[in-house]
């Protein structure tokens, strides 16, 4: 959007250039001539004995002589300018000369445009500047002899390439060589300047739409750029140089790019409006080859006649597509500048139809002509742009992409490592289930025999000792956490109705409501470490007092059981070990990496003092 | 004379339950069963006083019997009769009706005894079963959608009391001397928190089936 402004002060700058001559007033215009056809194609002198016409400049031979296609010659008269500055040299300045002429001064050749036999140098777009020598003027008066070949209207696409003569300016080299110097660079040199721009970008856009199927309309708008590159080249071009086409071949093959300049302009189009039309997709080479066959079949003599209905068509559907375009993308955000952009190309197509049809060529229809490349290379860097912002947005939502790509990868290998935990935990919890049950409906079965069935005294108590050990067990294996002060109550329970049926006075000091919690296992290792200790009072100490205390400090779960029995003896303690189980005791209490230390003496009663770490007995040790 | 169930499955445990039974109740007519069908088929057929319950059976649990008991002969008082020890096993039966339990591997005098303060009117309540007693009627003491439909079953202060020091551990005769009450008046408690965790658990399972549409 910034090259906008630019391209205003461009084209103004050069409009400067075109104008800035026509002010001048030394110059001598001069628009009457004599005219006579040559007698031969390669006359190298005026034919004095011809048939002589007075014509006026600028001659149109579409107009004075139909169907001609020369050589003419002209001839005019002009008296040396009076008020030249000394050393200043004279020049003859020719506006358009179509296709090429030789210039005469007094007889001599002093300037020849290029080629005057088939085919043609193409001058129709390119002034003439001829610097008349100072030795060859004389003071009385002057003739040049001007020998003009070119081609008849009904040959050439655009009346722009059919013969003609503007009018002649004789005047001071130095002023001429500028207004020469302006109208060459509005006619040339832009037009190349822009042709090489279009056609660099346009090839370049090919290439990027092509790759890239989605943005087809950039294809598009590239084969239409370097078309019109192509197309362009008539402007300048004075002649192909390497494969010596005919003049026909050149005028076909131009009007024949129209066919194609079409195709890509239609489709560019609809493509940027993100529509694809099937017939349009079809109907478009068709008529582009339609447009060659008929142009063929049509013959050099009927090409123009021709050419010109086909332009109305085709200038017809591309506006038509404009206006379809602009109606279609009627709330995009930036359709307000294709809308300038499409109206300039149509305004300059309007000004190219009324040169064709009037035939005068005024600046307003060259600038017009340079008008439609440049308004082409802006929207080309309007797509560009485009492209680039789409490309760039596509980079950042791929990242994005991969940013929530690699969220959802880890939040997926989450939740499937919790789930694959949990079904670990549920299958482990189902298989401790059935192992529970399986132990109780069997094993318990068959010890709950043995305990009442048995004769034995002895087999009897190990049974059901057997018994609670397994149910202490399946507890271990299903149980959840339980709360300390839960598990006080339970082991006061037990130990002070089990010492009361004893007769035993039992004593029971421990702190209320802990919020502390015991794995199911230290519960289980703590209650048969404590049933194991009131069985030996009850059975071996003889003592008629016990008094159990439980405390807690520096996260450490104390337990101290103390009786007044009579202890065990050193010699008792070995031996009787295994009934007494204290080395057993010792043994749970090491598995939860706590310690149970046993002081007796023979008279003093015992003490068990057993410490629990209680973070490492809550995480199940 | 009383008439006795004895719901057991393992053979040598029934003969030795039902030596155990006659020896605490002498000349009782004893009706037994090892199968929860052949069981439910005697409730209906039988009058009993007391009826001895295993849970685990070949072919269902025992909680069935309770419930079949309590609803047939509300008079009848359910026993369960377990090698179950944790309250997971026993809540269950208890809030069919069950009054009271027993440890099938405790030793012979402790069942027997047991069997005697059962028989009147002091049964079993270990910490952990008071515990479970005790979440059930707090959750219930929370206000709840469709409550006016039930009957209000709520543990008096003293109840509560009871259970509380039961969960700490404390034997009912201790909580006895702590709360200056005779050892019969704590079995009494005993015995109604048994009938209203009962009477509570039946009102719920019915308006249960009303909400689940068993009953329209």
């Amino acid at each position: 959007m910034a090259a906008l402004p630019s391209l205003w002060l461009w084209l103004g700058l050069l409009a400067g250039a075109g104008w800035a001559p026509a002010a001048h007033a030394v110059s001598l215009e001069i628009r009457s001539a004599l005219s006579t056809p040559a007698l031969q194609a390669n006359d190298k002198a005026y034919p004095e004995s011809g048939q002589q016409v007075p014509v006026s400049l600028p001659d149109e031979w579409a107009r004075s002589r139909p169907g001609s296609s020369g050589p003419i010659w002209y001839r005019v008269q002009f008296q040396p300018l009076t008020d030249l500055e000394p050393d200043e040299l004279m020049a003859l300045f020719i506006e358009h000369v179509c296709s090429s002429a030789d210039v005469y001064l007094n007889g001599q050749l002093v300037h020849s445009s290029g080629r005057l036999t088939e085919p043609l140098i193409n001058n129709c777009n390119h002034p003439q500047l001829v610097t008349l020598p100072a030795g060859l003027i004389k003071a009385g008066g002057n003739r040049i002899d001007i020998k003009l070949a070119g081609y008849p209207l009904a040959e050439v696409g655009s009346r722009q390439r059919a013969g003609a003569l503007s009018a002649l300016q004789v005047g001071p080299q130095s002023e001429l060589a500028q207004r020469h110097a302006g109208l060459t660079a509005v006619q040339v040199w832009a037009p190349q300047a822009v042709s090489a721009t279009l056609l660099l970008m346009g090839g370049f856009m090919f290439v990027l739409g092509f790759i890239n199927r989605r943005e087809s309309h950039l294809a598009y708008f590239g084969a239409l750029s370097v078309g019109w590159a192509l197309f362009d080249s008539r402007l300048w071009l004075r002649g192909v140089p390497v494969l010596q086409l005919g003049h026909s071949a050149i005028e076909f093959l131009l009007c024949a790019m129209l066919g194609f300049i079409t195709w890509a302009a239609v489709q560019f189009l609809l493509r940027y409006a993100r529509k694809r039309h099937r017939a349009v997709d079809v109907g478009l080479p068709v008529q582009s080859a339609l447009l060659a066959v008929s142009l063929v079949l049509a013959g050099k003599a009927g090409l123009h006649d021709l050419a010109a209905v086909w332009y109305v068509l085709l200038a017809l559907e591309v506006a038509a597509a404009a206006v379809w375009h602009l109606h279609h993308q009627r709330h995009a955000r930036s359709v307000w500048l294709m809308a300038g952009l499409l109206s300039t190309v149509i305004l300059a197509g309007g000004i190219e139809f009324a040169a064709q049809w009037t035939g005068a060529r005024p600046l307003a229809a060259h600038l017009a002509q340079l008008a439609v490349p440049v308004i082409f290379v802006v929207v080309g860097l309007r797509l560009v742009q485009q492209h680039g912002w789409a490309l760039y947005r596509a980079e950042q939502g791929k990242a994005q992409l991969e940013l929530r790509v690699r969220e959802a990868t880890s939040e997926i290998e989450r939740n499937f490592r919790q789930l694959a935990e949990l079904r670990v935990e549920q299958v482990t919890e189902r298989e401790r289930k059935r192992i529970a049950a399986d132990l109780h409906d069997d094993l318990g079965a068959k010890l709950l025999t043995i305990v009442h069935t048995s004769d034995n005294e002895r087999i009897s108590t190990l049974a059901r000792e057997a018994l609670e050990e397994m149910r202490l067990s399946v507890r271990g294996l299903t149980g959840r956490p339980v709360r300390l002060a839960d598990a006080l109550g339970d082991w006061r329970a037990e130990v002070v109705s089990r010492l009361a049926q004893a007769g035993i006075e039992g004593d029971w000091e421990a702190p209320e409501d802990l919020p502390q919690t015991l794995s199911a296992r230290a519960y289980v290792q703590t209650t048969r470490i404590l049933r194991e200790a009131t069985s030996n009072i009850i059975k071996h100490s003889g003592a008629d007092h016990c008094s159990v205390s439980a405390s807690l400090t520096d996260g450490d779960f104390h337990l101290v059981v103390q009786d007044n029995g009579h202890g065990i003896s050193a010699e008792v303690d070995g031996r009787l070990d295994r009934g007494h189980g204290l080395a057993s005791m010792k043994n749970r209490a090491k598995q939860l990496q706590g310690q149970c230390l046993v002081e007796s003496g023979p008279g003093y009663g015992t003490v068990i003092r057993l410490t629990l770490p209680l973070d490492r007995a809550i995480e199940g040790a | 004379m009383k008439t006795i169930l004895l719901l057991e499955d393992l053979p040598e445990i029934r003969v030795w339950l039902r030596k155990l039974v006659l020896e605490v109740f002498p000349g009782a007519t004893i009706s037994e069963s090892a199968r929860v069908h052949d069981a439910i088929e005697l409730v209906a057929a039988v009058k009993f006083d007391l009826a001895l319950i295993d849970l685990g059976l070949p072919d269902g649990s025992g909680v069935d019997v309770v419930t079949r008991l309590r609803d047939m002969q509300p008079e009848a008082q359910s026993v369960v009769v377990t090698i179950h020890d944790d309250d997971e096993h026993l809540f269950p039966a208890l809030q069919a009706g069950a009054f009271g339990y027993i440890l099938k591997e405790q030793a012979r005098e402790l069942i027997t005894e047991q069997l005697q303060r059962i028989s009147q009117g002091e049964p079993p309540l270990s910490p952990s079963i008071a515990r479970r007693v005790m979440a059930y009627f707090s959750a219930k003491a929370k206000p709840q959608p469709n409550l006016n439909a039930m009957p209000n079953v709520s543990l008096t202060d003293r109840e509560s009391e009871v259970l509380l020091r039961v969960a700490k551990g404390y034997t009912l005769p201790e909580i006895g001397v702590q709360l200056g009450l005779s050892r019969h008046t704590i079995a009494d408690y005993v015995k109604q928190i048994y009938r209203k965790l009962n009477v509570s658990s039946r009102a719920e399972a019915a308006l249960e089936a009303q909400r689940l549409g068993l009953f329209r």
